[in-house]
């Protein structure tokens, strides 16, 4: 095997030099199969990034549909108690919903992060279910301002259509209004995936074994920070361009059935 | 929570408001280079830039912050020139880089966005190339961007806390020591409420800039 | 001798051909409307006239001098030399929105060195009142009407005393009771001697101003006259056919 990448580096350049690569990919990365480190790390990443999108995105899709309800109905007047009364209840949630998104998104992940980890992983063993507890907090936040601006930019023209219809309030946003919100915000929550992709490889600062930290378990060995770190970066290269690639074409499928 | 907590941490703070700085500083005017580059006539350059921004804004900044900093020495032949021994210039290098390739993009949305007619009034009325570039369309790709600019700083400003990872005393490190010697959390709320009050200084500047500039 | 002198002209989008041979003269001081159908290749035209579009084929002169001789263009400074004689007004107005209305105006002159700030300020102030504006000056144009912004696009082509001024649809952006104030300032700019080709939908406009009427077709000039001619008895079927659904 060493023999062959030997033959094809030295064609390209000289014998010295394909000597020093093959030595060097070796060491970073098939001495005690180290690759595999990076492919398990990968594997941590990847569940990281999706089921923390998946809880966002539902816990997301809830806070966007308080915010959009409580700013809707105040548009219209009360008339008596029970009325005023679920209003008041709806302005509750709103208002922590609101508290939680500006501290969510006004606060460095990295710093929630390790506030999960340290306060609640004190007591849990379960170290990648506490990073997702803590990535899916942080993405809702963002998910929910992104859908809540998907269903503000749905013509008001649907719900007066689905109401007219007979549908209730809850039928009208679930079957009509929702639906459209998801299609127009798919570019900006696919672009949310990519950036949760990148963020998660904060974990490995409070020692998840994700595919960052995998790479730099790889240097903490062989003690070249060069030949992992690029191995890592070219790995998550990949994900992104085929998540951008995949989404891309996941907009046009949607949008062509417009015409 | 104690006093003393709050001064070390506007310590800490000075150290992660210096990083955000010279990152805005730098990284725009960069960001703005790399934009002409990439929208210039010479293919080979357009196609190098064009990688430099994939790559950027592929991969996480904080294996950026590594590689710039453990990584460098490392690179064959020409890595014993490019050792960045200063923690803080590293990190601050990996910040620009990142940064510079972001708002690289978001120059770029601007300049598309401006109306075709104005490069064709420009025209009509003798302005040369170079002239509609600086006086016609740049002046409007500013404003155009400034929502997008501003976003941006308020995700650099949470950034800034990466740094901690190099070994920095910014707010977080030493936010962690405090944790780490006391073993009271609450240190973590104060961190973030100084946090909330950093964004809201800048949230409120960019309104204020976006007022001054509104055509 | 022709002002403006268009043989042959020819031009595709790909392999849409816009333009099919499109040839007419323009007289010095003469105010000529172009009139036609969507897509009859009109706009196209009045913008190869002064390079905001490239032809393949046939000659365009300007005020004498080849701007294109048979599919050849001069290089660029000969180009600007020739197109200085020359300025547009767009459907769209564009002004420039980050700047004043003076700076507008005054922008493109000071970049060219075409005279000091105070004497063009002057000048700026001169057009504007040409125009009914010069109350306006140092307003930026977000603040005007679409009527108001047009009329200030008109200034701002005189700037540079040009011998020629082409209107793309001046009035087809504008809502009806705006059009009245930026078609009086194009007639009043008519009597001054300023050759002028209008492209444009407003008969009366078309029928009263204009010296001579271009009906364009497909991409071709299918019949041209006098207002008289064209709106009273013109020869062509289709040309009746346009005026009548028009004038409905």
């Amino acid at each position: 095997m060493e023999k062959i990448i030997y033959n094809i580096a030295a064609f390209f350049t000289s014998p010295e030099k394909a000597q020093w690569f093959v030595t060097e990919l070796y060491n970073n990365f098939l001495e005690d199969d180290r690759w595999t480190w990076l492919v398990d790390g990968l594997w941590v990443t990847l569940k990281l990034t999706f089921f923390s999108f998946i809880f966002g995105l539902l816990i997301g899709l809830v806070i966007a549909i308080i915010r959009v309800s409580y700013d809707k109905k105040n548009d219209t007047p009360t008339t008596n108690f029970k009325q005023k009364a679920s209003r008041a209840l709806l302005g509750f949630f709103n208002l922590i919903c609101k508290i939680y998104l500006n501290i969510i998104q006004g606060t460095p992940t990295i710093v929630q992060i390790m506030i999960i980890y340290f306060v609640i992983l004190a007591n849990s063993t379960n170290k990648v279910g506490v990073a997702i507890l803590g990535f899916t907090i942080n993405s809702s936040a963002y998910v929910a301002e992104i859908i809540r601006g998907g269903i503000n930019g749905v013509d008001k023209g649907q719900t007066e259509a689905g109401r007219s219809l007979g549908f209730g309030y809850i039928p009208t946003m679930v079957y009509i209004v929702i639906p459209q919100a998801l299609k127009s915000s798919l570019p900006a929550l696919c672009n949310e995936l990519v950036v949760l992709l990148k963020e998660t490889s904060v974990a490995s600062m409070v020692a998840l074994e994700d595919l960052l930290s995998a790479a730099l378990l790889i240097k903490s060995r062989t003690y070249n920070a060069f030949m992992p770190l690029i191995a890592a970066a070219l790995i998550y290269l990949v994900i992104v361009s085929i998540l951008r690639s995949l989404s891309n074409r996941l907009e046009r499928r949607l949008n062509s059935g417009e015409r | 929570m104690e006093i003393s907590w709050i001064g070390q941490m506007l310590e800490g703070c000075k150290l992660t408001v210096q990083l955000f700085l010279v990152t805005i500083v730098v990284s725009i005017p960069f960001g703005l280079i790399l934009t002409f580059l990439y929208t210039g006539k010479n293919r080979i350059i357009r196609a190098l830039v064009g990688f430099y921004i994939l790559v950027l804004r592929g991969t996480p900044l904080l294996l950026q912050i590594f590689f710039i900093y453990f990584g460098l020495p490392y690179i064959p032949k020409i890595g014993q020139h490019l050792v960045i021994a200063d923690r803080f210039t590293a990190g601050a290098v990996a910040f620009i880089l990142n940064y510079a390739a972001y708002f690289a993009e978001i120059f770029r949305g601007g300049i598309l966005s401006v109306d075709k007619g104005q490069y064709e009034a420009a025209k009509v009325l003798g302005i040369n190339e170079m002239q509609t570039k600086f006086k016609i369309v740049i002046p409007q790709m500013f404003r155009i961007s400034l929502p997008a600019v501003a976003n941006e700083t308020i995700i650099l400003l949470k950034d800034t806390a990466l740094i901690t990872t190099l070994g920095l005393s910014d707010l977080l490190k030493v936010t962690n020591n405090i944790v780490n010697r006391t073993t009271n959390v609450s240190a973590y709320v104060v961190a973030a409420a100084f946090y909330l009050v950093l964004s809201y200084i800048l949230s409120v500047v960019f309104k204020q800039l976006e007022k001054k500039s509104a055509f | 001798m022709y002002e403006i002198e268009a043989v042959n002209v020819k031009k595709s989008f790909g392999d849409l051909e816009v333009l099919k041979g499109v040839s007419f003269n323009v007289k010095k001081g003469e105010v000529v409307s172009v009139l036609g159908p969507s897509g009859s290749g009109k706009s196209t035209f009045l913008r190869t006239l002064i390079d905001l579009e490239v032809i393949y084929e046939g000659s365009i002169k300007i005020a004498g001098e080849y701007l294109c001789d048979n599919g050849v263009y001069p290089g660029k400074k000969e180009k600007a030399l020739i197109l200085s004689k020359a300025g547009m007004v767009f459907q769209h107005f564009n002004l420039f929105p980050h700047m004043s209305i003076k700076k507008n105006l005054m922008c493109a002159p000071m970049l060219n060195k075409q005279g000091s700030k105070k004497e063009l300020e002057e000048m700026a102030f001169e057009m504007l009142k040409k125009v009914g504006l010069e109350d306006k000056m140092d307003v930026m144009p977000s603040t005007l009407s679409g009527g108001q912004k047009q009329r200030v696009a008109i200034a701002r082509a005189l700037m540079r005393n040009p011998e020629i001024i082409l209107f793309d649809e001046p009035t087809s952006a504008l809502d009806p009771e705006l059009t009245g104030e930026v078609l009086s300032v194009i007639g009043k700019l008519a009597q001054e001697g300023i050759t002028m080709v209008v492209v444009t939908h407003e008969m009366g406009f078309a029928k009263e101003v204009s010296d001579r009427v271009v009906f364009m077709y497909d991409g071709t000039v299918l019949e041209e006259g006098s207002p008289d001619e064209i709106f009273n008895s013109p020869k062509n079927e289709r040309t009746r056919s346009f005026i009548q659904s028009v004038l409905k």
